[in-house]
């Protein structure tokens, strides 16, 4: 017997996307209490965001400043010929 | 921030280079970050930083000033990043959908395929792990997930980022989730 209302997944993006109104958010609630295969699914699907949250912050390397400043062109390029 | 950053950009225009290494300087860190986090490799992310500097600098009379600075330099960042991607990929049809998988792609497929055996994944750093499963997603939604969840830029700005409507990014970042549950099943 399937119960599992036919949005459930959607309801749990938009819940994980912050974008569930009250009713809504109550609806899945009820929902993952009941439904152990869904809860299983929502858990797996947060999981899934914190593990690349988890990801650390990246530095540029010290020299990128002075690097990216070496690639740039000389002279600022100005429509029209010069000289 | 924006006040400030466009005062530069003035002097910029005016032909003031050491104004554009304050604007540098500012966003680094965000734009390196991002180009990492798509390509997974740092000498190719400093090569796609620098160029995308380089190009928001050469460009920098077109930015309406209106808008947001860092938007329009990750908008030219990604897209390096995604024209990168893409020509590293074989050249199949890349974009053509795989009969029977609705939205998937030989992106995905390819990416599928990079599969290591369970054992390695298992001695992977946690670390080494997260950008290995990022560097798995299909580009289209690997630049939805990186710029949501590792940038954590609010929805409506990924939409101008990537030039999408809300309706699209939202999508490409339920599905990104979706394969990376799917990834991390053994986890």
């Amino acid at each position: 017997m399937n119960t599992c209302p036919e949005n459930v997944l959607e309801l749990m993006n938009h819940y994980l996307d912050g974008d569930l109104n009250p009713s809504e958010e109550q609806q899945l609630k009820e929902h993952l209490e009941s439904c152990p295969d869904c809860r299983e699914q929502y858990q797996a699907l947060s999981k899934t965001v914190a593990f690349v949250q988890s990801a650390s912050h990246i530095q540029a390397p010290s020299d990128f400043v002075q690097k990216t400043m070496e690639r740039l062109p000389k002279e600022r390029q100005r429509a029209g010929v010069q000289r | 921030m924006d006040a400030l950053v466009n005062k530069r950009i003035a002097k910029v225009i005016k032909g003031d280079q050491n104004a554009f290494a304050e604007i540098v300087e500012l966003y680094q860190h965000q734009l390196y970050q991002v180009c990492f986090r798509m390509l997974g490799n740092k000498q190719e992310a400093e090569d796609i930083a620098q160029e995308a500097f380089m190009r928001a600098y050469v460009n920098i009379h077109t930015f309406d000033q209106n808008r947001k600075f860092s938007t329009w330099l990750y908008r030219i960042a990604t897209n390096l990043c995604i024209d990168r991607i893409r020509k590293k990929k074989p050249d199949y049809h890349l974009d053509a959908e795989v009969r029977g998988t609705e939205g998937l792609n030989m992106y995905s497929k390819i990416a599928n395929e990079d599969e290591l055996p369970e054992e390695e994944l298992m001695r992977m750093e946690v670390q080494e792990r997260v950008q290995y499963e990022i560097s798995r997603l299909p580009d289209k939604y690997r630049a939805a997930i990186v710029l949501k969840y590792i940038e954590e830029l609010p929805l409506a700005e990924i939409s101008e980022i990537l030039d999408l409507p809300l309706g699209t990014v939202k999508t490409r970042i339920h599905r990104g989730r979706e394969a990376l549950r799917k990834q991390l099943s053994n986890l």
